[in-house]
């Protein structure tokens, strides 16, 4: 066709003016694809921290936490607090966790005077609930699986027994006995992806080995915890207590920001050795899709009365440092970029556009007085326009790419760090938040999508550019534009 | 009729009595502006032009020349009055029906060329092609036989930037016959040519309305080229004083 014969020998011989336009929209659309690319990598990046800390699969977490003012004045809630709303069952159960909280020994029980001894109080720091509440929570809408799982504090106190009729708080030191304190975790082996620790945190070593009859024997340990404590694979263990031995199959290292406990058993049993049959306190609900998150927790909320649900996006605010900042300056300042770009380069590409048909106006003209109908004018504007963007799209791709490619090569490296709660309400009792730094190298991975999205963006400019230029020219009278000055 | 012979009798080559005149104005205008700041370029004119007829269009700048050959050629439109190309009033047609007239019917040949700068010559002259529905082939084989007829078979595949002036208008003039028009409108055809060209050109274009018997209405100032005209329609201040067929005295000139 003949119009493609014109329109390349436009673009190949106004080679001065293609090339201008064509980097005009490259420089925007490079800037698209490179802004892209790298907010693409901030968000594998921020993925690579969080995924091991929302699990696998886990989108919610159900705790009851306890408004904590001090260490000596535990489980005390203020006026509204939402225990109010507890069953008398529940209340019971309440002042039998704190009962055991605050419970003072006699040590008068633990032998005679002057011997030594060793003693482990299972704690609950918080509200419990009834296993029922797991099954109800399973039947809500939205809610593709729920699994169970009870985190103790394990307060050891070891010394001599004192003189009869002495009363010592097991909370502090003092009294010359040694507290060591660590927090033990029930796993619902049954499901594994929600559970307290999950197999893909094993680092050495194996999981629970399968049905909760076959585990109740095993315990699995917090790797920093048995690095400082020299505990290895096939050892025992007795973070429970004397009497209740535990074979260590398998050290699990803790997410960052995530939940850690130091030892990790069978639910059942730990239940049982704690004489909390049938009580959890923390339970974690995968969701049937994204959309429904949202609108669980609030249902959970409402519904298990004191219930705090923590999701996968809370999870994620606690990440700070230089991750969470290049996150932030991606999310707001560099959309902003990449938009600014791409106007800016469609703006000039835009105005090249309109200039060189306003060049051409006599030429346009006099393609008129040849016969040429208004919208072959047009077409043949607008076709040229839209070569010009497909270079200038593509060139810029090239530019974007390589620019990736220099992020990648560099790789630079991003800190993303954990504070723990910092308010008083808090996940106390629980497995700790593991607080801390990680790095993680950011990459700047080029979607097909994206190159797409940039270069379908680099042929709407210059479509729209063609469209708008050879529409004002063509409009004009043939004898106005055979007057115009070329 | 010989180019050469000015005195040879003048008349349109193929007038009949029972068609149509080639052009009809009435009373037709054209002024730009309004108010104080209106212009009228053209002042109520009244012409013919018959099929076949060699027609000089002379007067001084700003006489209204090319503001009339502008209205002939369609491209144009005039603010009083009527302009009716073989009988018919071109004020009813549309843009697109001005288009296909210009297309299938005039040729036009300007005084700056206006070829296509990124267009080799035989792509220019198939520019007046693209149009039509013919093929590639039957394109370039026009585009060929046409720069052939005026000796510029040779420079077929140059730009126009790599041709004289002389060698750029003979191409334009190629272009304006490529679609075999009825007219051809030359707007001061040898105004941007040295004499040799400029004579070589007015021979060209002499030659072509007497082989091809097309109607030619040609815009100049210069005396020796409307000389070669059957006639002379003569504008002074957008009025026309004169559309004899009488060779034009020097001293008319202003």
């Amino acid at each position: 066709m003949f119009y493609i014969q014109y329109m390349w020998a436009e673009v190949r011989r106004r080679r001065g003016r293609t090339a201008l336009t064509a980097f005009g929209l490259a420089v925007g659309v490079a800037l698209v694809v490179t802004v892209g690319a790298l907010s693409q990598g901030l968000d594998d990046a921020q993925d690579e921290v969080l995924e091991p800390l929302t699990g696998v699969g886990t989108d919610l977490s159900v705790s009851r936490p306890l408004l904590v003012r001090g260490d000596d004045d535990t489980a005390a809630a203020g006026a509204g607090d939402p225990f109010t709303q507890l069953s008398d069952e529940e209340q019971r159960l309440l002042e039998q966790e704190n009962d055991n909280h605050d419970a003072a020994f006699n040590y008068s029980e633990l032998g005679e005077p002057g011997e030594p001894f060793s003693t482990v109080s299972l704690l609950s720091s918080q509200l419990s609930f009834p296993s029922s509440d797991v099954t109800r929570i399973q039947g809500f809408d939205g809610v593709d699986a729920a699994a169970a799982g009870l985190t103790l504090r394990a307060l050891r106190v070891e010394g001599e027994v004192p003189e009869s009729g002495e009363v010592a708080s097991p909370h502090g030191p003092g009294g010359g006995f040694e507290f060591s304190d660590q927090t033990i975790s029930g796993v619902d082996v049954r499901n594994p992806g929600l559970a307290m620790v999950t197999p893909d945190q094993i680092v050495e070593g194996r999981y629970f080995s399968g049905t909760p009859e076959q585990t109740r024997g095993e315990a699995v340990i917090d790797l920093g915890y048995a690095r400082q404590n020299g505990v290895g694979v096939g050892d025992t263990a007795v973070p429970a207590g004397e009497g209740e031995e535990f074979e260590v199959v398998g050290l699990a290292r803790a997410p960052l920001g995530g939940q850690a406990s130091q030892a990790y058993v069978e639910l059942g049993r730990l239940q049982e050795v704690s004489d909390r049959p049938g009580r959890v306190n923390d339970i974690r609900v995968r969701a049937d899709s994204v959309d429904s998150v949202a609108g669980l927790a609030d249902r959970i909320e409402t519904q298990v009365p004191g219930a705090e649900v923590v999701t996968a996006a809370d999870l994620a605010d606690r990440v700070g440092g230089s991750l969470a900042d290049a996150e932030n300056l991606s999310s707001t300042l560099g959309t902003a970029l990449a938009i600014v770009a791409l106007v800016a380069a469609s703006l000039i590409a835009g105005l090249l556009t309109l200039s060189s048909v306003h060049k051409r106006t006599r030429e346009l003209g006099t393609l008129k007085a040849l016969g040429w109908r208004q919208r072959l004018v047009v077409r043949q504007v607008t076709g040229e326009a839209l070569v010009q963007g497909a270079l200038g799209g593509l060139l810029g791709a090239a530019i974007g790419i390589a620019g990736a490619a220099i992020i990648e090569t560099v790789g630079p490296t991003l800190e993303a760090s954990v504070e723990p709660p910092s308010d008083a309400v808090g996940t106390f009792g629980q497995g700790a938040i593991n607080a801390g730094s990680t790095d993680v190298v950011l990459g700047a991975p080029v979607a097909a999508g994206l190159l797409l999205l940039a270069i379908g963006l680099a042929l709407l400019g210059g479509l729209f550019a063609g469209a708008v230029g050879g529409l004002r020219a063509a409009r004009l009278r043939p004898a106005d534009a055979l007057r115009s000055a070329e | 009729m010989s180019d050469d012979d000015p005195d040879t009798e003048r008349k349109p080559m193929s007038t009949t009595t029972d068609s149509p005149p080639t052009y009809g104005l009435e009373q037709a205008s054209r002024s730009f502006g309004t108010g104080s700041a209106r212009v009228v370029a053209l002042d109520a004119l009244d012409v013919t032009i018959e099929r076949g007829e060699f027609v000089a269009v002379f007067g001084p700048s700003g006489s209204g020349k090319t503001t009339l050959l502008q209205l002939l050629g369609t491209l144009d439109r005039p603010t009083g009055g009527s302009v009716r190309f073989e009988g018919q009033p071109l004020e009813r047609l549309g843009d697109s029906a001005l288009a296909d007239l210009r297309l299938r019917a005039l040729g036009f040949v300007f005084q700056q060329f206006n070829l296509i700068p990124t267009l080799s010559a035989a792509e220019n002259v198939e520019a007046a092609l693209a149009p039509l529905a013919t093929s590639r082939s039957e394109r370039k084989a026009t585009a060929k036989e046409h720069l052939d007829a005026i000796g510029l078979g040779p420079r077929a595949h140059h730009l126009p930037a790599q041709m004289s002036g002389g060698e750029q208008q003979r191409v334009a003039i190629a272009r304006a016959l490529a679609r075999s028009p009825r007219v051809v409108l030359a707007d001061e055809p040898t105004g941007n040519l040295d004499t040799r060209n400029g004579e070589m050109v007015m021979h060209l274009l002499a030659r072509l309305h007497r082989e091809l018997q097309i109607t030619l209405v040609l815009v100049t100032h210069d005396e020796w080229i409307a000389e070669r005209a059957d006639r002379v329609l003569r504008l002074a201040d957008g009025r026309l004083i004169d559309s004899s067929a009488q060779p034009v005295a020097e001293e008319e000139v202003p």
